[in-house]
């Protein structure tokens, strides 16, 4: 419990120098984002009278006190040029529940599938069932997934009859999108759990379980599976949360409203406040889920001893 | 503790019969003859002892008794005869589990990796228990720690709840004992079983295995190249190389009057009669490529006593005493007369003596 505390103190002052840091680069930035297409237009004093109204002329540490009185008050501010005069919590609210609806239903499929995958291809190595296993894996990180996203949103629309583009009153526009975003995830889950299974096969221990007279089946159940599950879970945590970050190509192609690539249009966009916010919030999401991802590994795994009592690994 | 005499073992009944036995493998695209017509009777009770180099086949051999080869490996021809069951006709996974662990348990060689690290002690050994014993919950619980008890463990109830790291190197010996003990099967084949051990260890081990042998009625194959191990524990002993047994005694002949050329160098190449000053005794040259087939005598292109025939006709067994026999024309009548080498008559003056030669 000491320990998480610690952790947590030290995880707040990364936070506040990540964002410290983002905040200072982006008042380094030129001014013609603020402006956006009005830029030319604009003489002089219109520009200073703006940036002096958006408080862009003060000296930096006010700028800068200014920001972390708001933020502990739990105001995140205005967007400036995004979405004008909006709430930042508002443009956020929204897009980050769409994303992380969808994130967690991809995730929740590609584990299920991605896992059930690895665990067949490792009892199966070398065989038919590994040899497909590995040719999807492969598949599916080399092609470039906008090609494969494109032909799934062509054929799939056609074949079975669904929605080009998605539609918050439609729950059948759920399918595509959900479909391409676990297609990468299952290759990923099913390529890691495999290996670490493979790995734990050729332990000694599963011989010693073989010659003590259980069988294959109640040695992958009970011994393999889940030793080969504590690497993994170590980064589950932060997928999870990582899910609220969205998928710039699903997003796009399927015009969803989520988080994907908001990052860099409000970096493009000039959108300091929003930059902010978007860099605290990721940023937590990081820490966070490392964290939680130590905690759960060292559930499973007895060798690991959070804090300094002095691990034996 | 009585040691039993040598004709109490062999006049007790044969618990295992290797007849003849040929395991080859897939390499590389190319077949590995790892054991050549090897064959071998175990009596109940004894304690034996297969010796021989690395590579020699040791552990094959006894793997093949429990279906543990390795997916490339099969058994080609000849007999493993348990029960009046072939144990070398047997393929699928569920004739196996007949005999592992229930028949034949064995104890591996590096007790640092031989237990699950994610699971207690206890549970492990209570597996084995819940597999064989028809024990279930409480009662299993309670026989594991009897069992981590009788392997010396202390605190056992404290200890059933603890995870393998927190368990010296000597203490998880214990436990894969245990885990095989536990199993309660006729046979133990112990593969090295303090090799991974350090000297002091080792000898409370060999003391700890001789000890369940009594309590549990178990018939023990050691496999090692430490003969100081095999002095200590075995009742008889079958020296191994190049995928046969070349000779087959009780511990005495073997040590006392070896008469296989192989037995003569592997001896004399024990750091114990080493001489001060002088380099120790090592056997020249490697051992045979078993990829090729063997003709004559697999030991003969590294035996400064090799007959022609040797070259030619590979040597049947040829009965020295009752107990004693060895794979060597130099024991065929025919043969000239040659003298073991200086160190080999020692120890017989030794064995003459009775003398302990070992430790």
């Amino acid at each position: 419990m000491k320990y998480v505390l610690i952790r947590l103190l030290r995880s707040v002052l990364t936070l506040v120098i990540v964002v410290t840091v983002v905040f200072l680069l982006m008042r380094m930035m030129p001014i013609e984002g603020y402006f956006g297409a009005s830029f030319d237009k604009l003489d002089e004093a219109q520009k200073t009278a703006k940036l002096e109204n958006l408080g862009l002329l003060d000296p930096w540490y006010i700028q800068l006190k200014n920001f972390y009185n708001d933020l502990i008050k739990g105001d995140f501010g205005e967007s400036i040029t995004y979405r004008p005069k909006v709430a930042i919590t508002k443009i956020l609210g929204e897009k980050l529940i769409t994303s992380l609806r969808f994130g967690m239903a991809s995730l929740g499929i590609s584990l299920v599938v991605g896992l059930s995958l690895g665990v067949l291809m490792a009892r199966y190595k070398g065989k038919f069932w590994d040899k497909l296993g590995t040719c999807y894996v492969v598949g599916a990180n080399a092609v470039p997934v906008v090609i494969y996203y494109l032909l799934i949103q062509v054929f799939f629309t056609q074949i079975f009859n669904l929605p080009l583009l998605y539609d918050k009153t439609d729950p059948k526009s759920w399918i595509l999108p959900v479909f391409c975003l676990s297609l990468v995830n299952i290759a990923y889950y099913a390529m890691w759990i495999r290996r670490y299974m493979v790995d734990e096969l050729n332990k000694d221990y599963v011989r010693l379980a073989r010659a003590k007279g259980l069988k294959n089946k109640e040695i992958m159940i009970r011994h393999v599976m889940r030793n080969a599950f504590v690497p993994m879970a170590q980064y589950l945590p932060a997928s999870i949360l990582y899910t609220v970050s969205g998928s710039i190509y699903v997003e796009s192609l399927f015009s969803i409203p989520g988080t994907g690539g908001l990052l860099v249009t409000a970096i493009q966009r000039q959108d300091n406040t929003l930059v902010q916010a978007l860099v605290l919030l990721y940023s937590s999401i990081g820490i966070i889920g490392l964290m939680l991802g130590d905690i759960l590994m060292a559930t499973f795994d007895p060798r690991i001893k959070l804090g300094n009592e002095g691990g034996s690994r | 503790m009585a040691q039993k005499t040598i004709e109490e073992i062999i006049n007790s009944e044969v618990i295992l019969s290797v007849e003849d036995l040929v395991i080859k493998f897939n390499l590389r695209g190319k077949e590995l003859t790892a054991i050549r017509g090897a064959s071998l009777d175990l009596h109940k009770g004894e304690s034996l002892a297969i010796v021989g180099e690395s590579g020699s086949g040791k552990s094959v051999f006894n793997k093949s008794f429990m279906g543990l080869l390795d997916a490339n490996g099969r058994i080609e021809s000849g007999s493993i005869i348990y029960k009046g069951q072939d144990l070398s006709k047997y393929k699928t996974e569920d004739e196996w589990i007949k005999i592992r662990g229930k028949e034949i348990a064995m104890v591996f060689q590096d007790p640092m990796t031989s237990l699950n690290p994610l699971k207690t002690v206890g549970k492990q050994v209570q597996e084995s228990i819940e597999l064989h014993q028809n024990l279930k919950g409480e009662e299993a619980k309670k026989l594991a720690i009897e069992i981590l008890n009788d392997v010396g463990i202390t605190e056992p109830e404290r200890r059933y709840k603890q995870y393998p790291h927190e368990f010296s190197g000597g203490m998880r010996q214990r436990v894969v004992i245990a885990i095989a003990v536990a199993c309660n099967p006729n046979i133990l084949i112990c593969d090295e079983p303090t090799t991974a051990l350090d000297v002091t260890i080792q000898a409370q081990i060999l003391q700890l295995l001789k000890n369940l042998q009594d309590k549990y009625d178990l018939t023990i194959i050691y496999i090692t190249h430490d003969l100081g191990v095999v002095a200590n524990v075995a009742d008889r002993i079958a020296v191994m190389y190049a995928g046969d047994i070349i000779e087959l005694g009780s511990s005495e002949e073997v040590f006392f009057d070896p008469k296989h050329p192989y037995t003569w160098a592997l001896l004399s190449s024990l750091p114990q009669l080493g001489i001060k000053g002088e380099a120790l005794y090592s056997i020249k040259g490697t051992p045979p490529n078993l990829f090729k087939e063997i003709k004559g005598d697999a030991f003969a292109p590294r035996n400064p006593h090799a007959l022609k025939i040797d070259f030619v006709e590979r040597p049947p067994y040829f009965e020295v005493s009752p107990t004693h026999k060895a794979r060597t024309w130099l024991l065929d009548s025919r043969s000239p007369k040659v003298e073991p080498p200086l160190l080999i008559k020692k120890m017989q003056e030794m064995g003459a003596k009775r003398g302990d030669i070992i430790d």
